[in-house]
């Protein structure tokens, strides 16, 4: 503690002042209200993702294509089965994981999975961290072939999908397997990065901010060697958006 | 990092006569000057975010101490750890007892400028951890044993050939040159390996959140993810000035870094961490360490001509603009920080004495305060540093200028200031440049002069002025 308050001590110095002062509200900044503006904000975009999901839909479709995501549009679950099947069998895939989101049951994840011959499993620890637990399934991530998430949400500005890691969605089934698929739901899209945060602020106000979230726009890719863009550095090198129109 | 700014000229002239880096460099102006263009032009209210970006880094800087205090106990109040390091020194002795302490074997670096002012890979595998940087433009930098070219594409001035012969033991000069697509699976290939066994990983920081202790990490590749969800210690390091008040003033702020970078309207992966992992998550580390560091930064926020500085969000866009950067690369600048954001951040942090050449390597043209995402007036504070060196300082760290320098400077201006004295003056260097001048041109001269004519012909002086020759002629003469 005394290096933080030596350090602080000579930060307000250099600033040419001997007190912390407390800075006024400033428009410049979104930090200032009390939470009740963070909390409309984010049921204006709630509502916003609902009221205008067709249309929002329709960007997030472009803007994902724009990103890189191979982005495929499903009229019904037996269609984005059937898709997901596909993609399956195209990757020759023989271990597939999944996150616990809904929408993987509703369209008939497991059959769809399971019917190309490859094994489907979920990275599940109800809390139990021991380290044997997590290296096992540390192993299985990068070994997998495909992972396979819904969203939390959408953003239509970016083409990206979020996530926020938590029991039943490890971090590493979007990010260690060479293809991702990620299954999107009508209402799940919100217009731009600021209805996100809008959304974050509210939560972390109101004490239940995530231990970390995820924006994932497109495959993983570097220019680093002559500016040429190649895909799949550290995380896949392929990712599909699958969007499931109704039902 | 040792600072090698006194170098510049050697370096610069090192880097003009090299055609291969020439070439390869040329791609911060037809990728990345170029990208940053079209993506503002497609962005609506482009300049309405610029101005945007630079209210909330003018206002944050303004009350830095107020929010390093609130980013301490937030990140705190999550779990975490908060260290303060006055410098580098203090900051890589943490990073290197923490990493004894907890029995770490292999340390995962994600890119990061102020580890690289640390040293902190090379001082790690000195200790004895495996340390390895895991962005591929850092990671071919690490294998040649160098220093980033650029901030954002470290490895900018290696061509293919260089970077096969990095990765692959057995390439030779005159085989097939592997592309970009074989020479990136190869190390993907080998980073994989080394992210399955590694137990402690060091990233930078893009912004930390003040009043909710996050960190948001923006990246193309995914190693910052990988970084915040494989090993089992964290630690995120970051200058004191990347701070922000409010997670809700992000998107502006992403916004203008990712769109000024690469020229992306967003890059692949942005995470934002919150601490170490929450009871139930399947991963992540189960420690997160935050080390805000000062190294110099406090001389840029005392000096109210420099403060501004401190804005900087290094995205690298007045590198790609700098026509200076694009010839002389980005080791003539001799520390951790190239091109006019350098040119104006070295020298007050690591000594202007040794740096005095860096705020010249400019031709003031504006195109780096142009392309600013936050609007840093760098041109202004290159004459700022100019002036000191010349003579408006009086500390004689800073006044590099030689006492014959000056005198010459005297002279000229006391000469400048009479109509007389402008004439006989004007008259004597006509009648000094006679005797080595053909046809009204100087083509070799002695030095200092010598330094002006080794590359273009200099005109003599004439022996009578613009006036009275302006004079005559109205009188009828010629």
């Amino acid at each position: 503690m005394a290096d933080r308050a030596k350090f602080l001590a000579a930060v307000t110095a250099s600033l040419g002042r001997t007190v912390v002062l407390v800075p006024n509200p400033d428009s410049a900044t979104a930090g200032f209200d009390d939470g009740v503006l963070a909390k409309s904000n984010a049921e204006m975009a709630m509502a916003d993702a609902n009221t205008r999901s067709r249309e929002l839909v329709d960007q997030m479709a472009d803007a994902a294509a724009t990103a890189g995501w191979k982005v495929h549009r499903a009229c019904n679950p037996e269609t984005a089965s059937d898709l997901v099947a596909s993609i399956c069998e195209e990757k020759k895939a023989s271990s597939v994981l999944r996150s616990k989101h809904e929408v993987l049951d509703q369209i008939g994840i497991e059959s769809a999975v399971t019917s190309t011959g490859a094994t489907l499993g979920i990275t599940e620890h109800f809390g139990d961290n021991s380290s044997a637990l997590v290296d096992n399934s540390k192993s299985s991530a990068f070994s997998a072939d495909i992972g396979i998430t819904g969203v939390d949400y959408a953003i239509a500005e970016t083409g990206t999908i979020v996530l926020h890691p938590r029991s039943g969605l490890s971090r590493l089934i979007s990010l260690a397997p060479p293809t991702h698929i990620a299954v999107l739901r009508h209402g799940e899209v919100l217009d731009s990065l600021d209805e996100l945060f809008a959304m974050e602020r509210s939560d972390f106000m109101s004490g239940k901010l995530a231990g970390s979230m995820n924006l994932i726009s497109g495959p993983s890719k570097t220019a680093d060697i002559e500016g040429t863009t190649v895909t799949g550095i550290h995380g896949p090198l392929e990712v599909h958006l699958i969007i499931l129109d109704h039902g | 990092m040792k600072p090698v700014t006194i170098n510049f000229r050697s370096k610069a002239a090192q880097t003009l006569a090299d055609a291969q880096i020439q070439q390869s460099i040329e791609h911060v102006y037809t990728g990345f000057f170029k990208g940053r263009l079209l993506a503002a032009a497609e962005t609506d209210n482009w300049e309405d975010l610029r101005t945007k970006g630079k209210a909330i880094k003018d206002h944050t800087i303004a009350h830095l101490d107020y929010y390093l205090g609130m980013l301490a106990d937030s990140v705190e109040k999550n779990g975490g750890r908060v260290f303060f390091a006055a410098d580098a020194a203090e900051a890589r002795q943490y990073i290197i007892d923490l990493a004894h302490k907890r029995n770490i074997k292999t340390v995962i670096k994600s890119k990061s400028m102020v580890s690289e002012e640390m040293g902190l890979a090379e001082a790690m595998n000195t200790e004895g951890f495996e340390t390895v940087e895991t962005d591929l433009g850092e990671y071919i930098i690490q294998l040649a044993n160098e220093t980033p070219y650029h901030l954002i594409a470290p490895a900018v001035h290696k061509s293919r050939s260089d970077v096969a012969k990095l990765l692959d033991d057995d390439y030779k000069d005159g085989d097939r040159i592997p592309d970009a697509t074989e020479l990136t699976m190869m190390a993907r290939k080998k980073l994989r390996g080394v992210f399955e066994r590694a137990d402690m990983s060091v990233t930078g920081v893009n912004f930390a959140v003040a009043e909710s202790g996050s960190i948001a990490l923006v990246t193309n590749e995914g190693n910052g993810r990988m970084s915040t969800t494989v090993p089992r210690v964290h630690v995120a390091v970051m200058g004191m000035e990347k701070i922000i008040p409010s997670i809700q003033d992000l998107s502006t702020m992403l916004r203008i870094l990712i769109r000024s970078a690469t020229g992306q309207r967003i890059s692949t992966y942005v995470t934002m961490v919150n601490g170490s992992r929450k009871f139930d998550e399947e991963e992540g580390p189960e420690e997160f360490h935050l080390v805000i560091m000062d190294n110099g930064r406090q001389k840029l926020l005392e000096d109210p001509q420099m403060r501004e500085s401190l804005n900087c969000i290094r995205c690298g866009a007045c590198l790609n603009a700098c026509p200076v950067y694009r010839k002389v690369g980005g080791h003539a600048y001799g520390w951790v920080y190239p091109g006019p954001i350098g040119a104006i951040v070295s020298p007050v942090m690591t000594g202007v004495k040794d740096a005095s050449n860096l705020p010249s390597a400019s031709s003031l043209c504006g195109a780096c305060h142009d392309a600013c995402p936050v609007k840093i007036n760098i041109p202004r504070m290159l004459l700022e540093l100019r002036w000191r060196t010349a003579e408006g300082s009086t500390d004689k760290d800073e006044r590099t200028s030689s006492a014959k320098e000056r005198g010459i400077w005297k002279a000229w201006r006391v000469g400048m200031m009479g109509r007389k004295r402008f004439d006989i003056g004007s008259r004597l260097a006509n009648l000094a440049m006679r005797p080595l001048a053909k046809n009204g041109w100087l083509k070799k001269a002695p030095p200092p002069i010598s330094g002006w004519t080794s590359t273009r012909d200099f005109p003599t002086i004439s022996a009578r002025s613009l006036k009275s020759k302006l004079s005559k002629r109205s009188k009828g003469g010629k």
